[in-house]
């Protein structure tokens, strides 16, 4: 089953998480026609509003005007492909990693999003090309 | 979301439901603290209903557990799904803030 979504920068209206309730609906048509385990679901809803939200919000200063994303499943394993046109930025290496092992008192508050897409991500590919930036990764239920 | 709080001597319990991400963690964040007696020394927080919890819920978790820590006083989270779950243990929360299967056992933790 194959799924896409195309997003401008600026947002039609307001505020760049009014795209959140779109990538929930997609998520749920897909979950409920192929019966997904929810932590499928919540794993790729999860990755796609870090890294959706990070690109529109930091949409400003990159030049960006649109991100295009792809999902494709099959066998409860989702592929997702997004491409932006924004300056080139790696979340794979250019976002700071925090260190999940720290006592409460310790744990800093940010930096968790990126690496939750790259613990719940696998096959994870960066990729800049024709001025844009391309990145693939798969998600399991597990 | 959708809240509630249950107080029985210093006990709070507060029932919080729905999704929580980048758009309404600020609110989750305020409602959470306003709930907040100064005489509560113990809080649960139920989230059996909750269905949908990003980073942003998560950093917003990660402040009220250090809130309460630096106030010694005891926080725990109860009844998680198997989806919120998942993502706890992916993050390591499980790790750092008490876990409990539910209300009760979070009460006797």
């Amino acid at each position: 089953m194959q799924r896409a979504l195309h997003l401008l920068h600026p947002p039609e209206q307001g505020h760049p998480s009014d795209v959140l309730p779109l990538i929930e609906d997609i998520l749920n048509e897909m979950a409920e026609a192929e019966d997904w385990p929810v932590t499928l679901t919540m794993r790729a809803n999860l990755i796609l509003e870090e890294l959706v939200l990070n690109t529109l919000t930091h949409g400003d200063t990159s030049g960006l005007t649109e991100i295009d994303l792809e999902l494709e499943s099959e066998n409860h394993a989702l592929t997702i492909r997004l491409s932006d046109d924004g300056s080139a930025f790696n979340p794979l290496t250019d976002a700071p990693v925090p260190d999940v092992s720290l006592p409460l008192a310790d744990r800093p508050i940010g930096g968790l999003g990126v690496y939750l897409v790259k613990t719940m991500g696998e096959e994870l590919e960066y990729r800049r090309e024709n001025d844009r930036n391309h990145l693939k990764l798969v998600v399991h239920p597990e | 979301m959708e809240f509630s709080h249950d107080r029985s001597g210093d006990t709070l319990v507060v029932t919080a439901s729905g999704r929580v991400d980048g758009s309404n963690a600020s609110d989750f964040l305020e409602s959470l603290q306003g709930m907040f007696d100064p005489g509560d020394q113990r809080i649960i927080l139920d989230l059996g209903g909750l269905e949908y919890i990003s980073s942003a819920g998560l950093r917003v978790l990660l402040m009220a557990a250090q809130n309460l820590d630096r106030q010694s006083k005891s926080f725990s989270i109860c009844s998680l799904t198997e989806a919120v779950g998942d993502v706890f243990r992916i993050s390591g929360f499980d790790q750092i803030i008490n876990v409990f299967p539910s209300v009760e056992a979070a009460k006797q933790g």
